[in-house]
């Protein structure tokens, strides 16, 4: 059996609340019966309750007093106005203040049954709907699924939280490998066009000659291969969010075309004659400086003023030293997981060399080096000999020298162990934690020799 | 079913431990099934007392009905020293405060109940029902308000009789009888009320 209904009957007559208590308590529910609007809000300091009756008629606060109070402090709280003097003013007053019914008494039993009935399954709509508005917030990663404690990620937090709610278009500022998604979907995640889509487009990798028609879409014979139509992510982005990654890149005539947008609300799909409305909002993002482009006269000013309405500027990684330990932790677990790896931390010095490394890739680079150390650790906590090639002074050489991608890092891992079993293959097999003939493919693959 | 006597007639060790009160003029045959019927489920003796008129001070002049809430503080005042439990019963329209009509009325672990049969003789639409439907209403309205006094809420088990029915449809698709977890809850409650020590108190004292 689930939890009881807690219900409260709230009226200055006794007789009503005993009645009333009486009615709803053969309904395996628990009642209480306050006798003004203050001690209503009393017993709800104390309990948690699914529907209130409340009385207009009160002394003191009076029930749309209450009414007003508790949709303001327990907004999934349902409450129903009752009254002896059914006037349509005051149902139309409850109704405005939030009230989630109006019921003239008496009432009839069986409307009163239905009525408990249709209020409780709202009730447990407004629940889940509150539930899942969390679990989407969680999934499209709002601030509290970004890592950092450091003052500069707190302020930005706090200013994602400010802006959120507003509709004006946002440009995030930041180096690359910042985290610059991320923070514009943590805006979309607490933003009321959450439960529409959050559309990412990456201005920099779609070629110039497919901009058009993926933004914008398409009507059926519009060009060569358009055999049907296809909406573009401004369609797909409707109610939501459009996200415009490296905006910097993106050509002139696409600067006019989306200022039009921008501007109109208004758009139409390549090769179409009807208007289309435009509903999103737009949240750009770049490492260029876009003043500068604008002064050189390679970014429009008009279109850099449309999506330039709020700023916010993710600091670098060398500017938030102190989140690099929470950031390696994070990654840690997640590759170990990945990768079925038992590793689970990073020694003091290794943490040191992490610290103290200025980061140029940002978080992406942390991100990379720790992949790269999870994979190539033979011990639970990775030492500081994975991250010697961070170490100021020895940049320059072991930049030159230490492999960029994953596979060169296996390819140089595999040689050393090789050359330090002497090409054993059943030796360097077992430290490598892999089958002989898995590395005699490895061997044959990256055509290694002694 | 112990046979109709006079309160005056019974001696409180003789008494009913179920006590059925006519108000007003119900119809015998009315109160003949009421008694029958909780005399089958509870498995104790019900008394059809003497009639009494309906009290006047339960009367609503307004809506011309009679306040079930205030007849069952009437029953639990003038009737305080008889039986375990008590039913009226009326063939008076009766209502409460806040509900334009009701068949029956108890509280939760209450003493007292009160039923009527005003409602039960027609359909919605104001057709008549046959005689057997309106006595099988009758005693459907006996047990479910009985049920409440031995604290058994509304059961949300299929067609139980406790079930919760706000008009007359709600009322004929449930069976006169407890499901099995409602006849559980009524024997615990059975046995804890005939363990109570003012009762046995009572009863050494008539003895």
């Amino acid at each position: 059996m689930g939890r009881k209904n807690r219900f409260m009957v709230v009226d200055d007559e006794l007789i009503v609340r005993e009645s009333l208590a009486a009615w709803l308590e053969k309904e395996q529910a628990v009642v209480d019966r306050a006798e003004s609007g203050e001690q209503a809000l009393d017993f709800m300091e104390q309990n948690l309750y699914d529907i209130l009756f409340v009385d207009i008629k009160m002394p003191g606060m009076g029930g749309f007093g209450l009414l007003e109070r508790v949709k303001e402090l327990f907004p999934t709280t349902v409450v129903v106005i009752i009254t002896a003097y059914g006037t349509v003013d005051h149902a139309v007053k409850a109704m405005k203040l939030g009230a989630d019914d109006f019921l003239v008494k008496p009432f009839d039993p069986e409307g009163l049954g239905l009525l408990v009935a249709k209020l409780l399954e709202y009730k447990k709509l407004l629940e889940e709907k509150q539930y899942l508005r969390g679990e989407m917030a969680r999934c499209w990663g709002g601030p509290d699924e970004i890592i950092g404690q450091s003052r500069p990620m707190t302020e930005l937090f706090e200013q994602i939280m400010e802006i959120a709610a507003s509709e004006s278009s946002v440009l995030i500022l930041g180096e690359t490998g910042t985290g610059k998604e991320l923070i514009a979907r943590a805006i979309h995640a607490n933003s009321k066009r959450m439960g529409a889509p959050f559309v990412p487009i990456n201005c920099g990798a779609i070629p110039e000659s497919l901009m058009e028609s993926e933004i914008f879409g398409y009507e059926k014979g519009s060009f060569t291969g358009a055999i049907r139509p296809k909406k573009g992510l401004i369609e797909v982005a409707e109610g939501g969010t459009l996200f415009l990654d490296e905006v910097g890149e993106i050509s002139a005539k696409m600067q006019v075309d989306l200022l039009r947008v921008l501007q109109d609300k208004t758009f139409f799909r390549v090769g179409g004659v009807e208007p289309l409305m435009a509903d999103f909002r737009l949240i750009s993002a770049t490492h260029q400086d876009l003043n500068r482009e604008v002064a050189e006269g390679t970014f429009r000013q008009d279109f850099f003023y449309r999506i330039n309405v709020i700023t916010l500027r993710v600091p670098p990684l060398r500017e938030r030293r102190e989140d690099i330990p929470l950031l390696v932790k994070h990654f840690i677990s997640t590759f170990a997981r990945e990768t079925n790896r038992d590793v689970d931390s990073v020694s003091d010095r290794a943490t040191n060399i992490l610290t103290e490394y200025d980061w140029p890739g940002n978080i992406r680079e942390l991100e990379n080096v720790v992949e790269r150390a999870v994979v190539t650790s033979h011990k639970r906590v990775i030492t500081d000999e994975a991250f010697a090639y961070l170490k100021p002074g020895e940049v320059c050489a072991q930049v030159e020298t230490a492999p960029r991608s994953l596979q060169e890092a296996e390819i140089a891992h595999i040689k050393r162990i090789l050359d330090e079993e002497d090409w054993n293959i059943t030796r360097a097999a077992k430290i490598l934690e892999v089958d002989r003939s898995t590395l005699h493919k490895k061997i044959n693959r990256y055509g290694l020799q002694r | 079913m112990s046979k109709k006597a006079t309160d005056s007639q019974l001696s409180p060790a003789n008494r009913g431990l179920i006590a059925v009160i006519p108000m007003g003029k119900p119809e015998s045959d009315v109160l003949h099934v009421v008694a029958d019927s909780l005399q089958g489920i509870l498995r104790l003796p019900v008394d059809v007392r003497e009639p009494i008129p309906m009290p006047e001070e339960t009367f609503l002049a307004s809506r011309n009905q009679y306040n079930a809430m205030a007849i069952i503080k009437y029953l639990d005042v003038n009737y305080a020293d008889s039986a375990l439990k008590i039913l009226g019963v009326t063939a008076k329209d009766i209502a409460n405060p806040i509900l334009t009509h009701v068949f029956g009325e108890a509280y939760m672990d209450g003493r007292t109940a009160v039923m009527s049969s005003f409602r039960l003789g027609r359909n919605p639409g104001g057709k008549p029902v046959s005689r057997e439907q309106f006595l099988d209403r009758v005693v459907k309205v006996a047990i479910h308000e009985i049920g409440h006094t031995f604290n058994i809420p509304h059961c949300q088990q299929g067609r139980c009789v406790m079930r919760a029915s706000n008009s007359l449809i709600e009322l004929d698709d449930k069976l006169n009888y407890l499901c099995s977890y409602c006849e559980l809850f009524l024997s615990e409650a059975l046995t804890a009320a005939l363990k109570k020590p003012d009762r046995e108190m009572r009863r050494t004292e008539s003895a």
